[in-house]
């Protein structure tokens, strides 16, 4: 095909897109709202995620070791340990170090102290992060068959809180995004067929006077296309509007979100770009997908 | 070159358009079809633009043969025809110069080319002043010269006109098959349906005549005015 001709058929899809607003405003409206409903669910899967892993992150577990072990023991162990797979990093946590921050928690007990004597009666540790907290329990064990372990301390049931909240929320959040596509799916190729419908006699004609589908369909794939990526920046609009407004209004509540262990939530800045590229995508893919489901029927004549 | 081998078309209500029909209309000639309402007449061009298909039988247009055609070829077999639909069929929301011009974007023409044909054969069927018009903007007779000009437009191998004279007045008649004669002169094969029997009497040429379904009379009878 020529480049004039394809212009022409671009042109030409361009141009329907307002011959025919009524029906491109239909369509723009439905995957304004499908894109909307996703987008703020992913966003707030998002900040769920972060508020986990942020949680995740400060969850150690904590490794005694038995009492006399040598320096060459320890530092043999401690490239033991950071060889299993889950293990994000390895701190060791001196008896000594131990001692000195207890006696600062316990201020004004300096008498049990002087009691107990200078030599730390606290065991060696190592302080250990994991990369994934629901692989904790057998990256515990792995560590329990090494020698010259005196206890392995680990917050075993907030671990497993942690992790049924993870779980929860991926799967709604993947069903629920599931079910919003399908739905969009079926409403906007409702509602292009409605339009597609209204110029099947057009669609004929053409037919009739030798166009291939193909040239038939790629201004309403255009069309599609257009609005579908006009909705994605309206969209992308609203979202970045009413995202800052409800953080604003949230944060308001800081000290409330911080007992839960929330410090901060996911800035609108920094995931701008993804937000406003994958409305326009998404936008421009269902738009165009649902007028060319459309058009087939109308093309066997 | 169309051919016809005992064709028959029966539409799904039950109806028998056509029945056994055998045809042959070669390269370079023009014929009239005549006959009462219902005869099967728009069945016929239907059927060789493979609108419709047949029930039974066999047709070839152009080379190609209709029963075997894929549908991927449909459009090429299409594009060697110009035809003038008994209803018109232009599409209402472009201009008279758009309808017009659609047939050439259709076959990938030059822009060049196009800007210059298409006010041309607009012009030879006496639409000059109404290029910018819509067909709703138009009266029934203009609409069918519009189909007319997009039926000239591509140069095509052959012409089928359904009753492109059925709008119009006698005087304007005349000279549509006039035009559809000196077209027919240059070389391209001209099938024209009309219930018009001043027109047939007037250029006389190849007759045939359907009944029921069926051809009745092809004969080429003499015309008061043969040229
Ligand atoms: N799509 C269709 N479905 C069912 N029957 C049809 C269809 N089209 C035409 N017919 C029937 O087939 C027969 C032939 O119709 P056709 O349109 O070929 O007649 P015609 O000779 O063109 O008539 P006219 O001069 O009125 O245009 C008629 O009885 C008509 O009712
Ligand atoms: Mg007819």
């Amino acid at each position: 095909m020529k480049i004039s001709s394809m212009k022409y058929l671009f042109g030409q899809g361009v141009k329907n897109v307002w011959t025919n607003r009524i029906m491109t405003f239909a369509s723009f409206c439905v995957i304004l709202v499908s894109l909307l409903l996703v987008g703020s669910m992913m966003l707030f899967t998002a900040n769920v995620n972060r508020f986990i892993s942020g949680i995740e992150s400060k969850n150690e577990v904590v490794v005694y070791l038995n009492d006399g072990v040598t320096d060459e023991t320890v530092s043999q162990m401690e490239t033991d340990i950071k060889k299993l797979d889950n293990v994000a990093e390895v701190v060791f946590y001196s008896k000594e170090q131990a001692f000195e921050d207890y006696k600062k928690s316990m201020e004004n007990a300096e008498e049990i102290f002087e009691s107990i004597g200078d030599e730390s009666p606290l065991p060696d540790a190592f302080k250990i992060r994991v990369k994934d907290i629901s692989k904790m329990t057998s990256t515990i064990a792995q560590i329990n068959k090494m020698q010259n372990i005196y206890k392995v301390s680990a917050p075993n049931d907030f671990a497993d809180l942690l992790i049924g909240i993870k779980s929860t929320v991926g799967m709604i959040s993947t069903a629920v995004i599931a079910a919003l596509g399908i739905v969009c799916l079926v409403i906007i190729s409702n509602a292009t067929r409605a339009s597609v419908f209204a110029r099947r006699k057009e669609i004929n004609i053409m037919k009739y006077v030798g166009a291939t589908n193909t040239f038939i369909r790629i201004p309403f794939f255009v069309e599609g296309m257009v609005t579908g990526m006009l909705a994605g920046v309206a969209a992308a609009g609203l979202t970045w509007f009413g995202y800052e407004k409800f953080i604003e209004a949230l944060s308001k509540q800081m000290t409330l979100w911080k007992a839960f262990g929330i410090d901060e939530f996911i800035p609108f800045d920094s995931v701008v770009v993804k937000v406003v590229l994958g409305y326009v995508g998404a936008g421009a893919l269902l738009g165009a997908i649902g007028t060319v489901i459309s058009t087939r029927k109308h093309l066997k004549v | 070159m169309v051919e016809f081998k005992n064709v028959s078309v029966t539409y799904s209500n039950g109806v028998d358009a056509l029945n056994n029909v055998s045809l042959k209309i070669n390269d370079g000639e023009f014929a009239f079809i005549v006959g009462p309402s219902g005869a099967g007449k728009s069945t016929l061009i239907k059927l060789i633009l493979k609108e419709v298909d047949m029930t039974s039988g066999e047709v070839i247009v152009n080379g190609f043969n209709l029963h075997k055609i894929k549908r991927g070829k449909v459009p090429k077999l299409r594009r060697t025809i110009g035809v003038v639909f008994q209803d018109f069929r232009l599409i209402p929301t472009m201009t008279v110069y758009e309808n017009v011009a659609f047939v050439l974007r259709v076959i990938d023409a030059p822009k060049k080319y196009i800007r210059s044909r298409v006010p041309y054969v607009i012009s030879l069927v006496g639409l000059k002043d109404k290029v910018k018009c819509y067909p709703s903007e138009l009266s029934g007779g203009e609409q069918q010269r519009v189909a007319l000009a997009r039926a000239l437009v591509n140069d095509p191998a052959l012409i089928i006109a359904d009753e492109p004279t059925g709008n119009i007045d006698p005087e304007l008649s005349y000279q549509i098959v006039q035009l559809l004669k000196d077209i027919n002169n240059c070389g391209t094969t001209v099938l024209m349906v009309t219930h018009a029997q001043e027109l047939v009497e007037h250029f006389g040429g190849r007759t045939i005549v359907l009944n029921n379904g069926s051809i009745v009379f092809d004969k080429v009878l003499g015309g008061a005015n043969e040229d």
